[in-house]
């Protein structure tokens, strides 16, 4: 793991537009983020204030209308979309509100899910879940499908996938917004640990307390930053 | 695009194929009641087409198998009953008789033997069995032009035809039909009004559909025609067999010379006759072979078509309903190429099983056509016979057909846009 200080994301300007009809309606409208690895960044906002925009494009789903943003040495807003699937493949984790998981694959099978298609062979991938499963302590549950496990531990098998690859970047949007708030408390611990343990990790959220995990929070309103702050929190990262 | 990247794809290839494919049967074997109705298209047209092909190829398998047996050498001669709109006429004008077979047998030199043979449908008869069977009136000539072994006892020798004996040499399958016993021979059976003393039973031959050649009882020809009188005897077919194969052409020109002058025809006049080769026979079976061929090949072309649009169907019902996974699965890095390779394969995966259904329930419903009209129609109907190029044809097409069809909905899964496919409910 790279020592903090490297930057991993450099973005600069980030405009997104989508046309609605004849009129265009603009999610982003110039941000700009530096992101040192080993950092733990709440992004929060009110719906509708462009972060899932943001998320989208940090989380290279999808590239920005003009501005730059370079991950990890790529340069993401130049690249074509089977360019940004190999980026998201080795580079990015994500961790989703719903979990996302498949319904007919068993738990093992699910966090094996982006070594497929890194072309990692079939043995050795089953390893390497079994491995990240075993990180979570949820190795006994290897072959149970998502329908047999509690939201809590099928977002502890969406957090393992989203660490199999180990990936330069976890993004989580709003993680614990499917599960009651001891089950919360668990997961967000989990993210904390991660981060001590060096991983960069992103947060996307509306809720204060939740946000209130990461050292660093950064506000979005109406398509722009408002604040970028370092607290002084209880899940202290590798910020700055 | 570097050499070395693109090696590396094409590397990665076959390894992802096997994955899809894992990926693919899990889907449908995920949901098995809806794969196989989607299939079903599939598995109909190709049980059809495996049925009639295994039936069809088996009764020519067994026509070629007989006229094979008839030799190179030999060739067959009847009345051309074509010249005429109406059989019937047809039956009145037109004659080929003994003394034809006998100017043919002293005038062509190519001739090795000649057997005039007059059929006759009769009844017979023996203690309280009645049945009905093919009678052929004919000389001592057909047992070696045939190639006629015997079980028991002998053929009819020239004696027989000489003076007329009320003779007869019977077909494997009259021995099940007048409950004779395998040592019949000196017993006396009635052939229509007329009572015949067995001299032979000739080996149990086999043949295609009812015109079993094991159904037959063999008569002196002078018998015959002492019994069915000069309207059977002047409706004869021959069999002539040649001295060399190589020259069965010049033959057949010397034989119809001899017949033409035996008619009294003119220059000009069509042949009041019409000879049969192997050849021929075998071109004219090979015709038919191939036109019911492309029958079938409609058929399939059409069902599977059909099949084809099920498959579609249901593969953009597919493609729809797990638009999340998609979503899912491009998140965590899967490529356009992945996605559409995924459902091409599950849509060629399907169709194949289905074609492998297919194929095996369509070697069964022949199996069981073949033992209903055995039961019915004829006891020596011939097996079913599938040839390794049907095998294949079907799989392929049906394999095609998957592909064809499943290009639309893959190619419409693999343009999802990740964002949109991850929101879908």
């Amino acid at each position: 793991m790279t020592a903090s200080g490297d930057t991993l994301i450099e973005a600069r300007d980030l405009v997104k537009d989508y046309p609605m009809g004849e009129s265009v309606y603009h999610a982003l409208r110039g941000v700009s983020l530096t992101v040192r690895r080993g950092e733990f960044i709440a992004i929060m906002g009110p719906s509708g204030s462009g972060k899932s925009t943001l998320l989208h494009l940090i989380g290279c789903l999808d590239t920005p209308t003009s501005g730059e943003y370079v991950l990890a040495g790529s340069p993401v807003h130049t690249l074509a979309p089977d360019q940004l699937a190999e980026l998201r493949n080795k580079e990015i984790g994500f961790v989703f509100q719903t979990f996302f998981l498949l319904p007919r694959a068993n738990a093992v099978e699910n966090v094996e899910l982006p070594l497929i298609y890194a072309k990692i062979p079939p043995a050795q991938r089953h390893h390497m879940a079994m491995e990240a499963l075993e990180f979570l302590g949820l190795q006994t549950h290897a072959a149970h499908r998502p329908n047999q496990l509690s939201g809590g531990q099928r977002q502890q098998i969406a957090i393992a996938r989203a660490l199999v690859n180990k990936p330069s970047l976890i993004l989580a949007d709003e993680p614990t917004g499917n599960l009651d708030s001891k089950t919360s408390e668990n997961i967000m611990g989990l993210l904390v640990r991660l981060n001590q343990m060096g991983n960069t990790l992103i947060l996307v959220t509306h809720e204060p307390d939740i946000a209130a995990y990461a050292p660093r929070q950064v506000r979005i309103r109406d398509g722009l930053i408002v604040s970028d702050e370092l607290v002084g929190t209880p899940g202290k990262g590798g910020g700055s | 695009m570097s050499a070395a990247t693109r090696k590396e794809q094409i590397f990665g290839f076959w390894g992802s194929v096997a994955e899809l494919f894992r990926i693919a049967l899990r889907a449908i074997m995920g949901s098995k009641m809806r794969s196989f109705l989607t299939t079903l298209g599939i598995i109909i047209g190709v049980l059809a087409v495996v049925a009639v092909v295994s039936i069809l190829q088996g009764v020519f398998q067994s026509f070629l198998g007989q006229f094979e047996a008839l030799g190179a050498n030999t060739l067959f001669i009847r009345p051309n009953y074509e010249m005429f709109s109406d059989r019937r006429e047809g039956v009145r004008r037109l004659k080929l008789t003994y003394d034809d077979a006998q100017a043919v047998a002293q005038q062509v030199p190519d001739v090795r033997a000649i057997a005039p043979m007059l059929f006759r449908s009769d009844s017979i008869a023996f203690r309280s069995r009645h049945d009905t069977t093919t009678i052929v009136g004919t000389t001592e000539a057909y047992g070696p032009i045939s190639d006629v072994n015997m079980e028991t006892g002998r053929f009819l020798g020239p004696m027989d035809v000489d003076s007329r004996r009320k003779v007869c040499v019977i077909g494997h399958d009259i021995l099940d039909k007048l409950a004779l016993s395998d040592q019949c021979v000196g017993t006396e059976i009635q052939i229509g009004r007329d009572t015949y003393t067995v001299i032979g039973v000739v080996e149990k031959l086999g043949g295609a559909f009812g015109e079993s050649d094991d159904d037959r009882i063999y008569v002196p020809l002078t018998s015959a025609i002492q019994q069915y009188g000069n309207d059977a005897a002047n409706q004869l077919i021959l069999l002539v067999q040649v001295r060399d194969a190589a020259h069965m052409d010049s033959a057949v020109e010397r034989i119809s010379n001899v017949l033409r002058r035996q008619h009294g025809l003119k220059f000009g006049q069509t042949d009041d006759f019409r000879t049969f080769t192997q050849e021929e026979v075998l071109k004219q079976i090979k015709t038919f072979t191939n036109v019911s061929t492309l029958i079938v090949a409609a058929i399939v072309g059409i069902t599977l078509v059909v099949g084809g649009i099920g498959i579609m169907n249901i593969m953009l019902v597919s493609v729809t309903e797990r638009t999340r996974e998609i979503g899912i699965r491009m998140a965590v890095g899967a490529k356009r190429i992945h996605v559409l390779y995924q459902f091409l394969i599950e849509s060629v995966t399907l169709s194949t099983l289905g074609g492998v259904i297919g194929l095996g329930a369509g070697w069964g419903v022949s199996l069981l056509t073949v033992w209903i009209l055995r039961k019915t129609v004829s006891p020596t109907f011939p097996p079913a016979y599938v040839p390794l190029w049907v095998v294949l044809l079907s799989l392929g097409f049906a394999a095609l057909t998957g592909a064809v069809f499943g290009v639309y909905p893959a190619v419409k899964a693999s343009r999802l846009d990740p964002i949109e496919a991850l929101r879908y409910e």
